[in-house]
């Protein structure tokens, strides 16, 4: 198998780039991670200097989450000899055991960690997604709600959240989490455009001119955003026929965007 | 109560489409091209949504869209499928169901196909799908003998060889169509991929 250097005619020094650029986006292309990662460590692991410490974690997270267990293991042994106390280090071995499915062994773990340090917000994030792995939905809101009471700022919480009252129907408050992260992020439209859909889909008038509103609020702030514009229609077509989704405001629409098929 | 056919190229898509988005729960429509009556064939499938499935507006939009595209093509909307992300749980949601009884209401013999990602790793020898069909006004589950898969082993085959060739990458979504207009949602490629694949015996394709 050709290696990536190879395939993609890179030198490490843009690997290590590349690797870096997508920890600071957060994207999750776990496979690519290890491809990538898995070559740059072994074969250029010396020129890579400190860096080395954080792209084990990167690449031992993406391993984790593509069942390379192998892998996880080698970067977890390295960043264990190099921080052999360190709580960050202490997480992700709990992370491999929740990737194991020994959830009750990565639950000690994390107790372990909120022992020594209460405020420990990664640790309290990984017994939720726990609760989230093992199906118990309703714990998992609940944690995260007293979660959030401590630490009202998270973001990443507040949508986590947003998304489990989703899965769960219970769209109020999902609408509630969203308006949170809308009232601290105004210029995001994905936030909005969200919040549109779920006032859609909790139905009754005021609920769609909210939605209407918001989905015109959503394509303000980013014109692209096609679930936003195909929404407005879909409201704007609507008048008197409150369930009925206009078919014929869609098609025009479609075909004033000339969109075809074929 | 009547016998259902799966389609290669509607298993394969609906395979791929589990593949491609492991963390999420994804959904799809299930199209048939023959006229009704008789067995149910499912000869095709349309990929929805792997994000926010319980949201009414796109998956209205989405019902719409497969709609007119049935009509004008002669397929008609048969049955939903979906997988869930938790893959210990593989029973039909609320909103699952609810999409179901929408599309019972337009044709009698809908099913609903649950697809049990704790049996598509590549040792299970059995198609990893559990159906349900109407009857009394409540989902319920389809004796297995009804269920058909022709030329089970090659679906198979060619399911798991477009996943090694990462084929599902080409896989296209409504959710995909949706970030990017241009991407074609009735997955022509693909189509063509599998119908390439599938010996020329299987005129089920």
């Amino acid at each position: 198998m050709a290696s990536v250097s190879e395939l993609y005619d890179v030198g490490w020094e843009e690997m290590r780039d590349k690797l870096r650029k997508w920890r600071e986006d957060n994207c999750r292309n776990s496979e690519q991670i290890v491809d990538v990662g898995e070559e740059l460590i072994s074969e250029h692991g010396s020129k890579l200097g400190d860096d080395i410490w954080i792209i084990y974690e990167q690449v031992m997270i993406a391993a984790l989450d593509c069942s390379r267990d192998d892998l996880a293991l080698t970067c977890l042994q390295e960043l264990r000899k190099q921080f052999p106390d360190s709580h960050r280090v202490k997480r992700l071995s709990g992370m491999r055991l929740e990737a194991l499915e020994r959830y009750d062994e990565a639950n000690k773990h994390y107790d372990a960690i909120l022992q020594d340090d209460p405020t420990n917000t990664a640790a309290r994030k990984r017994k939720i997604s726990i609760l989230k792995a093992q199906g118990k939905s309703a714990e998992a809101i609940r944690e995260l709600n007293e979660y959030l009471e401590q630490f009202v700022g998270d973001q990443e919480a507040w949508h986590e959240l947003s998304e489990l009252y989703i899965n769960e129907h219970d769209y109020g408050k999902a609408a509630f989490c969203l308006e949170e992260l809308m009232m601290t992020n105004p210029h995001n439209h994905l936030y909005c455009e969200q919040y549109a859909e779920v006032k859609y889909t909790q139905g009754g008038l005021e609920n769609l001119e909210l939605s209407r509103k918001y989905f015109a609020q959503a394509l303000r702030l980013n014109n692209r955003n096609m679930r936003a514009l195909f929404g407005l229609y879909m409201l704007a077509g609507r008048g008197t026929k409150e369930n009925k989704c206009s078919v014929k405001a869609v098609e025009e629409m479609l075909e004033s965007m000339q969109i075809t098929m074929s | 109560m009547g016998e259902v056919e799966l389609s290669c190229r509607a298993y394969v898509k609906m395979y791929l489409h589990a593949c491609l988005f492991p963390r999420c729960s994804i959904n799809g429509l299930l199209l048939s091209s023959s006229s009704a009556g008789g067995a149910v064939c499912v000869t095709d499938c349309v990929p929805l949504l792997h994000s926010h499935l319980p949201l009414a507006p796109i998956t209205q939009l989405a019902l719409t869209q497969v709609d007119v595209w049935c009509s004008q093509t002669q397929q008609r909307i048969v049955g939903y499928y979906q997988a869930n992300a938790c893959v210990s749980d593989s029973s039909p949601t609320p909103c699952a169901l609810k999409i179901a009884d929408k599309i019972a209401e337009q044709f009698n013999n809908a099913v609903l196909l649950m697809i049990d990602g704790g049996k598509m790793s590549p040792d299970y020898r059995v198609p990893p799908i559990v159906m349900y069909e109407r009857k009394d006004s409540r989902w319920t589950l389809k004796d297995k003998h009804t269920i058909m898969l022709r030329q089970w082993e090659e679906t198979r085959a060619i399911a798991s060889q477009m996943l090694e060739s990462g084929d599902h990458m080409l896989l296209v979504d409504f959710d995909s169509h949706l970030d990017d207009i241009t991407k074609d949602w009735t997955n022509q490629k693909l189509n063509n991929k599998i119908a390439e694949l599938a010996s020329p015996a299987n005129g089920n394709v």
